[in-house]
């Protein structure tokens, strides 16, 4: 079976959801980081400003991770299985950094 | 380990939206500009400027990525198949940061960033030659529609090995440096693999997210990530980069350039004269 190059359907249906991805990441990691940054400097430090900042970064960190998750689901419902594969890989790569953070995390 | 104050979140707010502005008018991100002004300018060590630095790249990478939705520059088939090497390096980078010493990191930042602004140099006068539009564009080329050109344009991607290579060290001094590796990755595509600049920019901007996010997890881990410092530096250059990538559509391509080596020497020296410290 010859698989196609370039697409150009395929391509841009990829191009919207990642789109709606980053955008969703990117809008609910902004408003948690600056909503915990304004309540740091009008409050103090609390449990809430340093919780909603923490919540703030894990989102922004997650949303590549997410983003390479959603291309996984794309290209395997497109059966598209070398890009698949390549998109598995670097979901495991990522999960890979996730292990060596815990790691770190449990050493200090 | 800095202690957070009200001003130092001002400074660094600060100090991202000119980075951001600056990165985006340049056509790359603003790791470059910040890591150096947190380690030098706030005394940081380098371990918590990269890790603040990375945590931005990663918000610029997705905000230009998704903001570009429908322009069709980003090559997504050639962008997954480059971050297998880029998350690999990054992976790597990330877990030797934690054991380097810090007058290496600063000496490597010190050479990268001369490498880059002699790269930049030497490409001043050169313009990207764009082939025709009927192209079969092969299994990794792409199609856009270019305003300069004023047409669809078409390209195949040449030297796969080299371009994986490249995306390779770039991952590593990504996580290393704190800075998206754009820097390495554009000028490789670019001037050796046949991609047009602007697809390059673009598919490389996509890539970064990845790329800082598997160095960033890391140090997140290590506890070298400050919240409210990143916090600070992320929204600043959101801020930041929104307008630089307005600035950067109109100004001339050559004087940015100029100005884009000038910086980077200074960076250079700067960070190799703390280095000998």
């Amino acid at each position: 079976m010859s698989r196609p190059g370039y697409d150009q359907a395929r391509e841009e249906r990829i191009e919207e959801r990642l789109g709606t991805v980053l955008r969703l990441g990117v809008r609910a990691s902004s408003v948690a980081l600056g909503l915990g940054l304004l309540l740091s400097l009008t409050l103090g430090n609390g449990a809430l400003s340093t919780g909603l900042m923490t919540v703030g970064l894990v989102m922004l960190m997650a949303t590549p991770v997410a983003r390479v998750a959603v291309s996984v689901f794309e290209y395997g419902a497109q059966r598209d299985w070398t890009f698949f594969m390549l998109t598995v890989i670097v979901l495991l790569e990522l999960c890979a950094g996730i292990v060596a953070a815990l790691l770190f995390h449990t050493r200090l | 380990m800095p202690v957070v104050t009200p001003s130092l979140v001002f400074i660094i707010l600060a100090a991202g939206t000119v980075a951001g502005g600056l990165g985006a008018t340049l056509g790359i991100g603003g790791g470059i500009f910040l890591v150096p002004f947190l380690a030098l300018g706030m005394g940081m060590p380098i371990g918590a400027a990269a890790a603040i630095s990375l945590t931005t790249v990663i918000g610029t990478s997705s905000s230009v990525s998704a903001g570009r939705s429908g322009s069709r520059l980003i090559n997504y088939r050639l962008g997954m198949v480059l971050e297998v090497a880029t998350a690999a390096g990054s992976l790597l980078g990330g877990i030797t940061a934690q054991y380097m010493n810090q007058h290496a990191l600063e000496q490597i930042f010190a050479m990268v960033t001369a490498a880059v602004g002699i790269t930049t140099l030497s490409r001043l006068n050169k313009r990207n030659i764009v082939v025709g539009d009927t192209l079969d564009c092969g299994a990794l080329g792409g199609r856009f529609e270019d305003g300069e050109s004023g047409g669809v344009v078409s390209y195949r991607v040449k030297r796969v090995p080299l371009a994986l290579c490249a995306s390779f060290i770039a991952g590593n001094v990504s996580s290393l440096l704190g800075i998206g590796g754009g820097v390495i990755k554009v000028p490789v595509l670019n001037a050796w693999c046949g991609v047009p600049l602007r697809a390059a920019a673009a598919t490389s901007a996509f890539m970064i997210g990845v790329t800082a996010a598997a160095g960033s997890i890391i140090y997140y881990g290590n506890g070298q990530l400050i919240p409210a410092l990143a916090a600070a530096a992320v929204l600043g250059v959101q801020a930041g980069s929104t307008v630089g990538l307005r600035v950067g559509a109109r100004a001339s391509a050559r004087s940015l350039k100029l100005l884009l080596a000038l910086v980077l020497f200074a960076v250079s020296a700067l960070m190799f004269y703390r280095s000998l410290q």
